[in-house]
């Protein structure tokens, strides 16, 4: 129903909709094996379309569909290679021969905080995470990384105390939890990199002082009367206004360039 | 997936016929444009939004009369997934102030709130908590931040970037929340894109007048979700998120108030009964209702629940005929399907053209005619290009770019689309790519008002899942915007209207009975069971082969 | 002269008056530091594992970094991540079987042999710069400052990495002389601190201390200089809470031989990071006149 070929056509053409991958005329089908059992499907799909494709209904392990979620974090190994490989099963394309195994929740553990009183300190997060230092440089953690982040590269800088880089190199986190499953040390990588970059945020980074302005002229009424005056104005007027307003030019700075009209700011 | 020898085998004939392509473009010739008669007449027959044969009217509920798209009209017409004679009330398994529906970031805000206001709070949501459109969002947060900007712009743009059909109510709380907004983000730790002095490194997009659009690298949403869940986790002594836990029907009580709705678990099947003194609809957009098969942009539980439930509850919707299509989404590789290929690669010259490298429209027709004229070339001429999964696309030709521009230029001006391809082992300033339109956002949803109340005491709604703020026409930055000006809004004022004193009088499906009654005196055949919470992409040889008419007991062995 | 540099995680926070003493100093040495990019912990806190394979592959890959980045030698200062690192890279220098494990464990890295020297910052001021070379560029030099050259445990053992023979102190004497200190030997050069018996047994920890200091003191000395963060916190930072107890009588305040060489070569003390010693550090050097004028 949410998905019909019902597209007006002279000539039955019949094509992929939405998600359902089907199998043109002629088109080859590879071997993977799900959970260690086979399943022939279209070469190309994505694993996640392909276990649909093979009759699998997700309710875990599937989320975005688009690589940005981390629901869908999956393990792999070749047919005769002693080699693991990680992806996620939105965004890694079937193999001939692979045997995967999706890994769509894995526990860590995660403390709790009060963002307004922690600080901008890094012992805060080493009393919260004293697991941190559990860490041996294995680096398993980065080889799991779906998203490339070097894992171990902001362990290590949150050991170093630099809250800074490992709020940098953690950014792409899309917190599967995939670094966490394989840590000898188990630590919960993902959550300390959310503090770190919450802590980051709050307090390192430097705040927006126009932001702060535009808070205070806003909580004191100063825009009400103009947003009533607007909502009250017919089609046409609000039209003119729209037309007539000028346009901040591409090339200028931020916070640069002040418009001729400044009754409205 | 780098293409396959076949389709390499086919990109050959657009090669073969660049060239010429190239001299014509190059003297200024170009493909021409449709008259507006023939833009119309390629809308209604191929554009989904026009199609009057795909729509229909809906003959219940507050919209009766109102024209949809076939599969959403059918979502509004359906039946409860409960029978409401057989369902026992007086067992109340959860009872809080505020519940939540949805997970997604206008939720999630809305659940802060009301914590903040002192309730306590259930966010029921569907998948994990964060899977959510708010999640794939890239761009960027709208605010008026800047000393050059204000509201007054910020309503402005926004207006008329509707096309001036937005409720203004709306786009007033959206203009007026916005900085404070980006301001609550930023105390709860979110790192934006900042100068070094700490300024909004803040940018333009189409239709902006001051450079507004604020952001976080190019994974905006998903920093703000993240920071947002992260939050409810440091708030469990008074918020509990209950995952795989989706609302399939709201709960009055007897004086017509809000007053909780049941849930279902989705792993163990489980049905519980939530007794909370207000509602939040959180529940997101539509696009994986896949109206018409178009792929989509949106996440897996993207399937209309809230406006759904909100329906039979008697809560209309508006502007839910309006979605944003975008004419080329990505065909191939399968990873990037649905994804967006911005305007700029046809506004820098590239030809869209058939499985036989000709052209067959003006590339720069407006998002819906183009859109149109594409499913015309795939579907009804039927030379589009079938990929090894069956799905149809068409070329974009962007090595034009290169030979137009100079070498180098796609890498310069598309670099995130051409690390995206080249992951995939496709070189888009060699190779064409492959697009097709896909579904990106619903632009309308259930009716509030600018404290985004429903006209049900107690019911709130906020995010994609309700309707207006944008009108016909979405802004980029807005969407992310709309879920916490609304979000925030829904949980703030949830909070003041329980602190203000309510008092729940016995829990009823009346208004579920009263809807089903509806559909049979309209005589509605068949109707659908919904919300429909997941879409279902099972092959139909699988269906096929799940025996579905020859087995005894279909319910036992589901 | 450029060196690449290690510098281990407690020089970054609580030990950090350690580096900038040294990297200050050696500025003014014309020797240029390069932190070597993407380090992680030495390995001197693994204690995961019994077996000693898994305790390698942190310490290597930081030796595979300064491979890498193109090094020969790698500097470092503190006590602990030289030993750590020196020792890992003797297993895999020398032992094939081993090296071929860790190699093969770590098959995301390139493969190392021990190609890189780990070199301590004395070893390596007294090689590669000379001490008449440091007493020409004293601006400020300690003298009538009695300072007993301390150890510790892991700069000389295991001999076959330790920066100079077991019972020799000639490396630190060498500087404390070069610096114009007078040097004051003491028998419990090489007596262990107490190491990280303080976080679990602080008594024996601190009459561990108690020895070291009283018998510093009774040789003489005024200051006591150290390269190890974990010394200096036991007999440093600790001091003032065994003058209190009794347990010692004389102070004997005590600094990072960095430090020393910084203040002596010119470096102003603001860059020499004496907060983070006690209090009493920066008042004897003041006392003694050891400090450029401002």
């Amino acid at each position: 129903m949410c998905d019909a070929d019902n597209t007006t056509t002279k000539k039955t053409i019949r094509v992929a909709t939405g998600d359902r991958a089907i199998l043109p005329e002629g088109a080859k089908t590879i071997p993977i094996y799900i959970m260690g059992k086979k399943y022939d499907v279209p070469e190309t799909l994505t694993i996640m379309k392909a276990m649909e494709f093979a009759g699998f209904k997700f309710l875990r392990g599937a989320g975005c569909r688009g690589g940005i979620c981390g629901a869908c974090p999956t393990v792999y190994r070749m047919a005769g290679d002693y080699k693991l490989h990680y992806g996620l099963a939105c965004q890694t394309v079937v193999e001939a021969n692979m045997y995967l195994a999706q890994i769509p929740f894995f526990p860590a553990n995660r403390a709790e905080y009060n963002i307004e009183e922690i600080g901008g300190a890094a012992e805060a997060i080493h009393a919260l995470y004293p697991e941190l230092f559990r860490c041996v440089a294995c680096n398993l953690c980065t080889k799991a990384c779906p998203m490339d982040v070097d894992v171990l590269g902001y362990i290590s800088a949150l050991k170093q105390g630099n809250i800074k880089k490992a709020a940098q190199l953690s950014f792409d986190c899309i917190q599967c939890g995939l670094c966490a499953s394989r840590c000898m040390g188990e630590i919960p990588q993902y959550h300390i990199a959310q503090l770190a970059r919450r802590v980051y945020g709050r307090y390192i980074q430097p705040r927006a002082e126009h932001l702060a302005k535009r808070v205070e002229e806003i909580e004191s009424g100063k825009y009400d009367a103009m947003l009533q005056d607007l909502s009250a104005m017919s089609k046409e007027e609000l039209e003119k206004c729209y037309v007539e307003r000028e346009r901040e030019p591409d090339m200028t700075a931020p916070g640069a360039w002040q418009p001729k009209e400044t009754r409205y700011l | 997936m780098a293409y396959t020898p076949e389709m390499k085998e086919l990109i050959k004939r657009v090669e073969a016929t660049r060239p010429e392509r190239l001299a014509r473009a190059r003297r200024g010739e170009n493909y021409p444009a449709l008259t507006m008669a023939e833009r119309e007449e390629v809308l209604s027959k191929y554009h989904p939004d026009y199609q009057s044969d795909a729509k229909r009217t809906v003959q219940v509920g507050p919209n009766k009369g109102d024209t949809f798209q076939e599969g959403v009209a059918r979502l509004l017409e359906s039946r409860s997934i409960v029978r409401p004679d057989k369902v026992n009330l007086s067992t109340v398994d959860f009872d809080t102030d505020v519940l939540v529906l949805g997970g997604g970031g206008a939720g999630t805000s809305a659940a802060i709130m009301a914590s903040q206001g002192g309730c306590r709070v259930i966010i029921a949501t569907k998948l994990r908590h964060g899977d959510s459109n708010t999640i794939m969002a890239e761009g960027g947060i709208q605010g008026a931040t800047q000393e050059c900007d204000s509201p007054y712009y910020h309503y402005l743009d926004t207006i008329g970037g509707g096309h001036f059909t937005n409720q203004r109510d709306l786009v007033a709380a959206l203009a007026h929340d916005a900085p404070l907004s980006i301001a609550w983000l930023e105390s709860l730790g979110m790192i934006f894109n900042k100068l070094p002095d700490g300024r909004m490194d803040s940018r333009h997009f189409g239709g902006s007048s001051r450079k507004r659009m604020q952001s976080a690298g190019d994974m905006t949403g998903a920093e703000i979700m993240r920071v947002i869940r992260d939050e409810v986790r440091n708030r469990s002594n008074l918020i509990t998120t209950l995952e795989f836990h989706p609302a399939v029907e709201l709960l009055l009580d007897e004086e017509g108030k809000c007053a909780g709705a049941i849930l279902m678990n989705m792993e163990t099947r489980e049905f519980s009964i939530v007794r909370a003194k207000a509602v939040v609809i959180a529940t997101g957009g539509f696009g994986r209702l896949h109206i018409k098969g178009f792929a989509t942009t949106n996440h897996y539980g993207a399937t209309m629940d809230g406006v759904v439930m909100a329906y039979r509850a008697g809560v209309g919707n508006k502007c839910l005929h309006s979605t944003q299509y975008h004419p080329t989404g990505v065909a191939y590789p399968e990873q990037n399907v649905g994804l967006l290929i911005t305007e700029k690669v046809r506004g820098l010259g590239a030809h869209v053209l058939n499985i036989d490298g000709e052209q067959f429209c003006f590339p720069l027709e407006p998002r819906d005619v183009e859109s149109a004229e594409l499913i015309r070339e795939a579907m009804d001429v039927g030379k589009g290009i079938i990929t090894p999964t069956g799905r149809v696309g068409l070329w974009l030709d962007s090595p034009m770019i290169e030979e137009l521009h100079g070498p180098g230029t796609v890498k310069k001006e598309l670099p995130a689309k051409f690390i995206q391809f080249e992951r995939h082992g496709i070189d888009i300033s060699k190779e064409p790519m492959l697009v097709y339109p896909t579904l990106h956002y619903q632009n309308g949803g259930i009716n509030v008002n600018g404290d985004s109340e429903t006209i049900i005491p107690g019911l709130y709604g906020a995010g994609e899942a309700i309707g207006g703020v944008h009108g016909e026409n979405r802004l980029m930055g807005n969407s992310l915007q709309d879920i916490i000006t609304f979000g925030r809004r829904a949980g703030r004022n949830a909070a003041s209207y329980i602190q203000g004193g309510v008092t729940l009088k016995g829990l009823t499906l009346d208004h579920v009975v009263k809807f089903e009654k509806e559909l049979a005196e309209a005589g509605i055949e068949d109707p659908a069971i919904a919300p429909i919470l997941l879409p279902d992409y099972a092959t139909e040889e699988v269906v096929e082969r799940r025996w579905t008419e020859a087995l005894t007991d279909r319910a036992a062995l589901r | 002269m450029k060196i690449s540099y290690y510098p281990g995680c407690t020089l970054k926070s609580k030990a950090a008056n350690l580096e900038a003493a040294a990297v200050a100093a050696l500025a003014t040495l014309g020797i240029d530091v390069e932190e070597i990019d993407r380090w992680n912990c030495c390995g001197a806190v693994f204690s995961l594992t019994a077996d000693d394979l898994i305790h390698q592959v942190g310490p290597v890959r930081n030796l595979v970094r300064a491979k890498e980045q193109g090094a020969t030698q790698l500097v470092t200062l503190c006590s602990m991540c030289y030993n750590t690192l020196a020792r890992a890279n003797r297993i895999m220098r020398d032992d094939a079987v081993k090296r071929d494990t860790i190699n093969r464990f770590m098959d995301e890295e390139i493969d190392y042999a021990g190609e890189v020297e780990v070199v301590h910052l004395l070893t390596f001021l007294e090689r590669e710069v000379g001490w008449q070379k440091i007493r020409e560029k004293v601006k400020v030099p300690l003298e009538g400052l009695r300072v007993a050259p301390y150890y510790g445990c892991t700069l000389q053992r295991p001999a076959d990495v330790g920066i100079e023979p077991f019972g020799s102190f000639h490396l630190m004497t060498g500087l404390l002389e070069a610096l114009g200190a007078t040097v004051t030997p003491f028998a419990a050069a090489d007596t262990c601190c107490g190491s990280y018996q303080v976080l679990n047994g602080e008594a024996g920890a601190r009459s561990t201390a108690a020895v070291i200091l009283d018998n510093a003191a009774a040789s003489g000395a005024e200051a006591l200089a150290t390269s190890c963060p974990l010394c200096e916190y036991n007999l440093g930072k600790q001091q003032g809470r065994l003058l209190e107890a009794g347990q010692i009588t004389t102070a004997v305040p005590t600094f990072y031989f960095t430090q020393l060489l910084a203040v002596a070569l010119g470096v102003a003390p603001e860059s020499c990071l004496f907060d983070l010693n006690s209090a009493a550090s920066l008042d004897l050097l003041k006392t003694k006149n050891c400090l450029v004028a401002a």
